[in-house]
């Protein structure tokens, strides 16, 4: 039988893995991060698209105002008539100024700026709708008419969402391979270190696995200390970061709900790297031990 | 003093001499040398009755210390056989090697305490090693610790030891497993006339008990005060082996 028991001297004020927790705290910090900057991003594309779940907007163009209006009641008209349409509303004027004065300055929206007439339609979800057959139809009443159901504007955001996400797990899995590395690293270290005391084990019966469970114990606790000490630090700067986004976009564009329940998957991260550095410091321990007699 | 090993661990009551039949060393035709220099030791072959008490002297780089090197199984040879416990050790398996090494108590010449653990942690290891835990361990080694004179050192760390007292400690963790083979290195270079004896005593009193006793040493005035029979290397090659290879039993202490 074999029981593992700690016989290591205590590296906490010096040693080759003193700074170790330190460098985990650094590791989970930016995978942290890392990971939430991909969360926050997927959770605004979900939040923006299902708010723009079956939402058209008709756009009218032209120079004269009071000509685009009778078009907008013309067309208001034809779209009630359209199955599958719940509702048609005309955006009041003083709703679109609203709308493009965080753009252009409070005051500075003059009658003659030319402002298009601009038609919200509520579809039904499990309708489907032409919209291209029904662009024609509403061209018959006037050329300068449009029809956006933000398609192409959700497949960009899509495309944008998917590539930070890809970006940060790549990201994740390089901070990941560097605290594999770092491990390694201080697990010869502290071997190295330590060899006296590993050699007079050996000599007394030790087994391998003794002494390796010494080790992944440690570096365990490292990468358990370490990794609190990082997702704290990464919830400070979240929080922080939250505040300040808000703050900087308030009235210009909708801000997505911080996912906070989400972002509780975060608390992974000790565990994870605590887990990683308890293997690789036992794999390393191993293999180095497998070399002597 | 008087002596009792039980079963398990430690010591406890009266004498009880048990001779384990296991004891038994066997080097045949046995070479060794470091990396790819020459042989530090040339093909020598020797048989230690189980029980029995050796010195193995030699001048300085005679291959003393290699020659226990082997024996404690830090060490392949070049070539050769080694039996020990009725097995070839030269060739055993590595993961065989632990088992065959809680067999064998090392007493080394620089002593290799661990600084960072107090004497009775450092001599309750082997026990700790074997799967030993809770106070029953310091039970005996505390018991043990007293029987070596350092009842009142027990806490100190190695750094604050004396060399005898660094002695001490080193054989009372080398014998707290009660080895079938007891390995020392120099075990007297470091202290006085005075404990030397002293601490011979104590091999002689072990080997009484049934240990087999190899003790590298300088100290031909010590050798000849003990006379135990000797195994003596020079320059590599064991050149005779004097006296009798019955077990050591006359030397009574130092007086």
């Amino acid at each position: 039988m074999s029981m593992s028991f700690d016989f290591l001297p205590n590296e906490k004020h010096k040693g080759a893995t003193k700074l170790l927790p330190w460098v985990m705290a650094i590791m989970v910090y930016l995978s942290a991060l890392s990971a939430a900057g991909s969360l926050l991003l997927h959770s605004g594309f979900d939040d923006w698209a299902s708010s723009l779940q079956g939402k058209v907007t008709v756009q009218i163009t032209g120079e004269d105002a009071a000509v685009i209006k009778e078009q907008a009641v013309e067309i208001q008209q034809l779209l009630r008539r359209v199955p599958g349409i719940l509702s048609v509303r005309i955006i009041p004027d003083n709703e679109i100024v609203a709308l493009l004065e965080p753009w252009l300055g409070a005051g500075n929206i003059t009658d003659d700026l030319p402002i298009p007439v601009m038609i919200d339609l509520e579809t039904e979800p499990d309708v489907y709708i032409n919209l291209d057959a029904l662009e024609i139809k509403l061209k018959q009443i006037t050329d300068t008419v449009y029809l956006d159901d933000h398609a192409q504007w959700l497949k960009h955001f899509y495309n944008l969402t998917y590539t930070v996400e890809y970006t940060a797990l790549g990201i994740l899995v390089m901070i990941l391979m560097a605290s594999i590395c770092i491990v390694i690293f201080g697990t010869k270290s502290s071997m190295s270190e330590h060899k006296n005391t590993i050699e007079i084990m050996h000599l007394m019966g030790a087994q391998d696995q003794m002494i390796a469970g010494a080790y992944q114990r440690r570096f365990m606790n490292y990468g358990l200390k370490g990794g609190a000490y990082g997702l704290v630090l990464s919830f400070i700067t979240l929080f922080g970061l939250s505040k300040l986004v808000q703050n900087l976009a308030s009235g210009l564009v909708e801000m997505p709900t911080f996912p906070y329940l989400t972002l509780s998957i975060l608390f992974i991260f000790p565990l994870l790297f605590a887990a990683l550095s308890m293997l690789t410091a036992r794999i390393t321990v191993m293999r180095e031990l497998g070399r002597m007699l | 003093m008087e002596l009792h090993y039980d079963q398990s661990y430690g010591l406890k009551g009266k004498i009880e001499c048990r001779i384990k039949d296991t004891g038994l060393v066997e080097f045949r035709n046995v070479s060794m040398g470091y990396d790819k220099g020459h042989d530090v030791l040339s093909d020598i072959s020797f048989k230690l009755e189980t029980g029995s008490m050796h010195f193995l002297t030699g001048p300085s780089g005679s291959g003393k210390t290699s020659l226990l090197k082997l024996m404690y199984l830090a060490h392949r040879p070049n070539s050769g056989e080694i039996m020990m416990f009725g097995q070839d050790v030269a060739n055993a398996a590595r993961e065989d090697l632990p088992k065959l090494r809680r067999r064998i108590g090392v007493v080394f010449q620089d002593f290799r305490l661990l600084d960072h653990l107090s004497a009775v942690e450092n001599v309750a290891l082997p026990l700790r090693i074997a799967g030993g835990k809770g106070p029953q361990i310091n039970e005996h080694v505390e018991e043990l610790l007293s029987w070596v004179g350092l009842d009142e050192r027990m806490l100190a760390n190695p750094s604050a030891l004396s060399g005898g007292e660094k002695q001490r400690v080193a054989i009372a963790r080398a014998v707290i497993r009660r080895p079938d083979i007891l390995l020392a290195d120099e075990p007297t270079g470091n202290v006085d006339p005075e404990m030397s004896e002293r601490l011979m005593y104590l091999f002689v009193e072990l080997n009484k008990l049934g240990t087999t006793i190899v003790i590298a040493t300088h100290d031909n005035k010590l050798v000849e005060k003990i006379g135990a029979p000797r195994l003596h290397l020079e320059k590599g090659q064991l050149l005779h082996i004097q006296g009798s290879k019955k077990k050591f039993t006359d030397y009574e202490g130092p007086r």
